[in-house]
């Protein structure tokens, strides 16, 4: 048997922006040497942090969804999620950080967010 | 001296054809019982990786896919010695065995679909407008002004992936009548709607390019590509975490397919 490979597409460019795109969007190790330990860590921890938010901003946006919440819990929530978020933009601009670079890619497992 | 390897195979006889490796060298079958690894031997542990080196690792697995079942070992996974890989086959004999059964006269190909995504987030807003069930919050503090934007945001988002997935389920209900098995991975960007493996028999490949050409043909904006045949990259399912089969070659992504 011989393999006749193919690759067939009418918009390869489309394909090699696409993939591109997504293949430089993150790094594959954390960048931790000893010039810079203190910016890999806080990625790292900032990461984490950013994922916990983002898990609270999705239940809140389930029951708000699911109408559960009253204008007063709305409100309140409204004021933990907005002082959250300043508080990591705060933190992002302390140690020079992106919010694209706030991932961490897990191998096989794919991307952490 | 190291041993670099390329792929487990279904035999413990030597491999017939001559086949070279890295470095020009010839490979060779270092047989397990009833399995074998295809090795070269190499003089010294690569320090710049090229893409001539990742082309003659995929070469080799591609030519041993000719002859019999692989399971293509990941790009740069080196032995000291001889004693090393016996033992790295004995210990995931039954892994290997399972698989190598399980995936004989398979192939994997890849699909690519690509959407406008802005253009159905657009979309989405339009219609979203023009709906009287618009949200209720009202913004008469910052913080509820806060929270309407996220929410806003939460049911674009929502809407998006219940769209994606309609288009999604569309084109993977056709493709898998030809494969035996899938793995799907929506939405890796935006744009990018599917990355999907299929697994497909070798003697229904043809079924699956012409289900491939006739679905292109569909009208509207879908931009397709398809890529195959692959060894089983994706569908090598072991039971201990073994780093060989975790790393996909590179070139299969360059060419368009292949977990990213």
């Amino acid at each position: 048997m011989t393999i006749n490979r193919i690759v067939e597409t009418d918009s390869p460019e489309a394909f090699i922006e696409e993939i591109e795109k997504i293949q430089g969007a993150l790094p594959k190790r954390i960048d931790a040497n000893p010039k810079n330990v203190e910016k890999g860590l806080a990625k790292l921890v900032l990461t984490l942090i950013e994922l916990i938010r983002k898990l609270l901003e999705k239940q809140a946006m389930r029951r708000i969804d699911a109408g559960s919440l009253s204008e007063e819990e709305i409100e309140r929530i409204g004021e933990t999620l907005m002082k959250l978020e300043n508080k990591m933009q705060e933190l992002k601009g302390i140690f020079g950080l992106k919010d694209e670079e706030l991932n961490i890619n897990l191998g096989p497992l794919g991307d952490l967010m | 001296m190291k041993i670099y390897s390329y792929a487990i195979i279904d035999s413990n006889s030597k491999i017939s054809d001559s086949i070279n490796g890295l470095e020009g060298v010839g490979v060779y079958n270092i047989y397990y019982r009833d399995i074998g690894v295809v090795v070269s031997e190499l003089s010294e542990q690569i320090q710049d990786i090229t893409q001539e080196h990742i082309l003659k690792h995929e070469e080799v697995v591609e030519k041993l896919m000719e002859n019999f079942t692989v399971l293509p070992v990941s790009f740069l996974t080196l032995f000291k010695k001889k004693d090393d890989v016996l033992l790295m086959m004995r210990e995931y004999y039954s892994d290997f065995r399972e698989n190598l059964d399980r995936l004989r006269n398979k192939i994997e190909f890849g699909i690519r679909i690509i959407w406008s995504g802005e253009t159905i987030r657009n979309r989405i807003i339009d219609t979203y407008k023009k709906s009287s069930a618009n949200i209720s919050i009202t913004d008469t503090s910052p913080e509820k002004s806060f929270i309407k934007e996220k929410f806003e945001k939460y049911k674009l988002d929502k809407e998006f992936e219940e769209e994606a997935n309609k288009v999604i389920t569309l084109i993977d209900d056709f493709f898998s009548r030809f494969a035996a098995e899938k793995k799907l991975e929506r939405l890796k960007s935006d744009n990018l709607l599917l990355s999907a493996f299929y697994l497909v028999e070798k003697e229904r490949q043809g079924d699956f390019k012409e289900a491939f050409e006739r679905t292109k043909r569909t009208p509207g904006d879908l931009k397709f590509l398809l890529s195959g045949p692959w060894p089983p990259y994706n569908f090598i399912v072991l039971t201990k975490n073994a780093d060989m089969f975790n790393r996909k070659p590179i070139n299969q992504d360059l060419a368009g397919k292949n977990t990213l």
